[in-house]
């Protein structure tokens, strides 16, 4: 751990200015050089890091998803919207992720594998898999001894929030890209940036295939796509919101677009919807938090989770691939932003019943959960 | 107290002939008439209202303001330096004045005292609920609520109602508090106890009984439900923060709770 420069003490900074070149310069900021050093260098470099194992790995699923076509479509049956839902979701259940699956649906696209409505019915997918981690990491702790009604709360909360807002989402977002109503709004050519990543990127990529198959490129584009999600959770500040005024959040009921704007800030930062909701629980002493204010933090982290996958289709140079996520964003936006303002006491009271249903007994769980494996395959096999 | 002669403003008439006792200072009745042509209708609705006072209650002053009757109200209450003002409310309303707020919340979030809604059954008031979030105005609440009930001859039962909506925010958190009553939160001295405890010291007096009650679930679901289920005859609540960040960012659960519930709420500022 490197040690915080700002806790130094002063005379280090005055030791810098007889003896430092860079201080003893007269236009030298002492400001500045202070915020230079309270600058986590580590962190910036495996951000760095991160960023280009993030841009290799979308180009080598990129170069290997075209090779995975006959999987895709004749092995899992990936024919139609349904199927790639299903395909989505289980996917995601696998590799314990969201955004890689996203990331997947778009190479795939991008290589003609599969259709705009089926990529971005296979990126919903993602979401409702990615939703079950913490629903997962829960019923490990019930499982564990805790009580289920506490332990699975959270996690139930985050799952039924996303399957409401997502299906009707779904709807709109069919709709919405069918019409074409957002084909207009495309990122400018990013024909330069593509072909720096060529220059950058082709001579791995051919030497991976001077060894490798084609299909296999796509695995381990997954893999590299995994391990860049991994170190970038470590490379993000530390976000633990302290026991200050706006941090007391287990004691006061906020408005409902306060938690919306501070759960999509926090995903836009940390890209992750359950590392953001593992922050909340620093934000009281007892890790408690309550229910009027978690509902809104799920729905606005639901939109800005998708901010990887943004960069992941403005990297594939694939305008069609920008608005399927752009209209992921914005139905489910649409359709929060409804629910905030129209009825959001009557969905908060149907949200907590239902969770409140599922708890009651073992029998009510585990038919949950059974459905939730089931529907994917279901979906997966019509 | 206000009144504008409709069956529902003379709920606030009605309510006051309740909470009314000799000892008290002059009360003003005042109403509000649109048009200064509209005056004499004025002074005749305050008569009618005057008349049901009688003899036993201290004398009324009569006033009659011209203008929108909340921004009237919130005028007389600022200039009359009063400790309370009681207005009556329909006891429900439609979806537009659901959103935009009816008078009687105009006049809690703008009068610089507390305000009384009368609303639903009015009756002797003998069950007082008292919503304590704890976050807000430590004491005030409490020893304004106490205040209240001294006035109220007979014997009170005043019972204080926290609401925990928490849930965990991780599967591993210590959650033994969040299925506590308010005896064991008491005992542990959980944040919650503590000011449960002091609200019950504060109210300690002869003419009142007190308990303190904690329930599980969203805080306006659940106070709704105990005011009905406990057949209160008075909610109390303290007004909402109207300064600074909190005011913006903090749910205004005052404002539902005077819409929602269905009998005379207490607004503490």
């Amino acid at each position: 751990m490197i040690e915080d420069p700002s806790s130094l003490p002063t005379e280090s900074v005055d030791s810098l200015s007889s003896g430092d070149p860079v201080v003893a310069s007269p236009d030298a900021d002492p400001g500045f050089i202070r915020s230079l050093r309270r600058v986590r260098w580590d962190k910036v470099g495996l951000f760095i890091v991160s960023l280009f194992l993030f841009i290799l790995a979308i180009n080598l699923m990129k170069e290997g998803a075209r090779a995975l076509a006959p999987l895709v479509r004749d092995v899992f049956d990936v024919n139609s919207p349904a199927n790639a839902l299903g395909f989505g979701w289980l996917f995601a259940y696998l590799v314990m992720s969201g955004s890689p699956v996203a990331a997947s649906a778009l190479a795939f696209f991008s290589a003609g594998v599969i259709n705009q409505i089926e990529t971005f019915a296979m990126i919903t997918g993602s979401r409702f898999g990615a939703s079950f981690i913490v629903l997962f990491i829960g019923f490990i702790y019930v499982l564990r001894g805790r009580d289920r009604s506490q332990g699975l709360s959270m996690g139930l909360l985050s799952l039924l929030v996303t399957f409401s807002t997502y299906t009707v989402a779904l709807i709109i977002g069919v709709f919405a890209l069918q019409s074409g109503v957002l084909d207009w709004f495309q990122p400018s050519s990013g024909a330069l940036l593509a072909s720096i990543f060529d220059l950058v990127f082709d001579p791995i990529i051919a030497l991976l295939l001077s060894f490798l198959p084609r299909w296999s490129l796509f695995v381990v584009g997954l893999g590299i796509i995994l391990v860049s999600f991994n170190l970038f959770d470590r490379c993000l500040p530390e976000m633990s919101i302290k026991e200050s005024q706006v941090g007391r959040v287990s004691r006061m009921v906020y408005r409902p677009w306060v938690m919306f704007l501070l759960g999509s800030g926090v995903t836009m930062i940390s890209m992750s919807v359950s590392v953001s909701l593992s922050i909340l629980v620093p934000l009281s002493n007892r890790g408690f938090v309550r229910r009027e204010n978690v509902i809104p933090y799920i729905m606005g982290a639901n939109i800005t989770t998708f901010v990887d996958t943004l960069l992941a289709a403005i990297l594939l140079n694939n305008p069609a691939a920008f608005t399927v996520v752009l209209v992921e964003m914005l139905a489910v936006a649409l359709v929060s932003a409804v629910i905030l303002i129209g009825f959001y006491g009557n969905y908060q009271r149907w949200m907590l019943s239902f969770v409140n249903w599922i708890v009651t007994s073992n029998r009510n769980l585990a038919f949950f959960m059974f459905t939730i494996f089931a529907i994917p395959i279901i979906l997966l096999l019509i | 107290m206000t009144t504008g002669g409709s069956t529902h403003s003379d709920a606030a008439i009605r309510f006051g002939l309740e909470i009314m006792r000799p000892e008290m200072d002059a009360p003003t009745l005042l109403t509000v008439v649109k048009r200064p042509e509209d005056r004499p209708r004025g002074q005749a609705i305050l008569q009618e209202a005057a008349r049901r006072f009688g003899e036993a209650s201290p004398p009324v002053n009569l006033k009659v303001r011209v203008g929108n009757p909340a921004e009237e109200i919130v005028a007389e209450a600022a200039q009359g330096d009063y400790e309370l003002v009681v207005v009556g409310e329909r006891e429900t309303h439609g979806f537009v004045t659901r959103m935009l707020g009816s008078t009687a919340v105009y006049v809690v979030e703008h009068a610089p005292c507390s305000v009384i809604i009368a609303k639903g059954k009015i009756g002797p008031v003998q069950r007082i609920l008292l919503c304590d979030s704890g976050a807000l105005q430590p004491d005030v609440l409490t020893r304004f609520t106490l205040r209240v009930a001294e006035r109220i001859s007979g014997q009170e039962t005043v019972t204080v109602l926290h609401v925990m909506s928490q849930i965990t925010a991780a599967s591993g958190v210590n959650d033994e508090q969040l299925r506590a009553d308010a005896g064991q939160l008491i005992e542990v001295h959980a944040p919650e106890g503590e000011f449960l405890e002091r609200d019950l010291t504060v109210l300690a007096s002869p003419q009142i009984q007190t308990r303190a009650k904690v329930r599980h679930g969203t805080v306006i679901d659940e106070i709704l439900d105990e005011a009905r289920e406990g057949d209160y005859h008075l909610v109390v609540v303290g007004a909402h923060r109207d300064e600074g960040w909190q005011r913006w960012l903090l749910e205004d659960i005052t404002r539902k709770v005077i819409t929602l519930v269905d009998r005379p709420v207490l607004v503490v500022r």
